[in-house]
């Protein structure tokens, strides 16, 4: 991602603090699990406290999206995002069947994000090199 | 698609990162253009017309015509 649109400074702004509350919220929920071992309807709620950090990362990308104005850039970003999706749904698809005929066993369902995050940057790498090297003086 | 923005920038002898900053858009979005592996929104190629005060056609080659030649 390009920081040096308005948009992207934006971006920034609000997707640190939303990280720290990730961190926090983890960190948070797994001593809390460990020291109390809430049940029921407690360790549902704590369990969700990090799921909605993440749900306000994609709010906060969604918003990026939106405000960008730089019309390449918004359709670079989508188009790792994309990818990323597309990353997702292929391992889940390969895993699933896995399971399916257990050849494996289980995996948890976090490592989605974690997936599309991943394979959303190394496609913005890929692009941010293809412009250096077409670009000039 | 093809066009004639390299051409047009070097006459001026600005750089990508003078032309982005004239157009208001990132110096990636230039070269991608340039490169014709971006085609412009028709407001963005509007503006790039505007300021090499030129048609867009002028600046644009049309792929429709390109094959027929």
């Amino acid at each position: 991602m390009q920081l040096k649109t308005p948009a992207a400074r934006r971006y920034l702004k609000r997707f640190v603090p939303t990280m720290i509350g990730y961190v926090v919220t983890v960190m948070t929920t797994s001593l809390a699990v460990a020291w109390f071992q809430p049940t029921g309807a407690a360790l549902i709620a704590l369990s969700i406290l990090p799921a909605i950090a993440i749900i306000a990362m994609l709010a906060v990308i969604g918003l990026y999206v939106r405000e960008e104005t730089d019309e390449y850039l918004r359709q670079r970003i989508i188009t790792a995002m994309l990818f990323g999706i597309g990353v997702v749904l292929a391992v889940s698809a390969v895993l699933g069947f896995l399971q399916i005929y257990h050849a494996i066993g289980q995996i948890d369902v976090f490592w989605a994000f974690p997936i599309w995050c991943a394979s959303w940057g190394a496609a913005q790498c890929l692009m941010t090199w293809r412009d250096r090297v077409g670009a000039d003086a | 698609m093809n066009n004639r923005l390299r051409v047009l920038r070097a006459e001026r002898a600005w750089s990508q990162q003078d032309l982005a900053e004239r157009l208001e858009v990132s110096r990636q979005s230039v070269n991608a253009i340039e490169t014709g592996r971006y085609d412009p929104s028709l407001p963005l190629a509007f503006k790039i017309a505007d300021l090499f005060g030129l048609a867009i056609e002028e600046i644009f080659l049309n792929p429709a015509k390109e094959t027929d030649q």
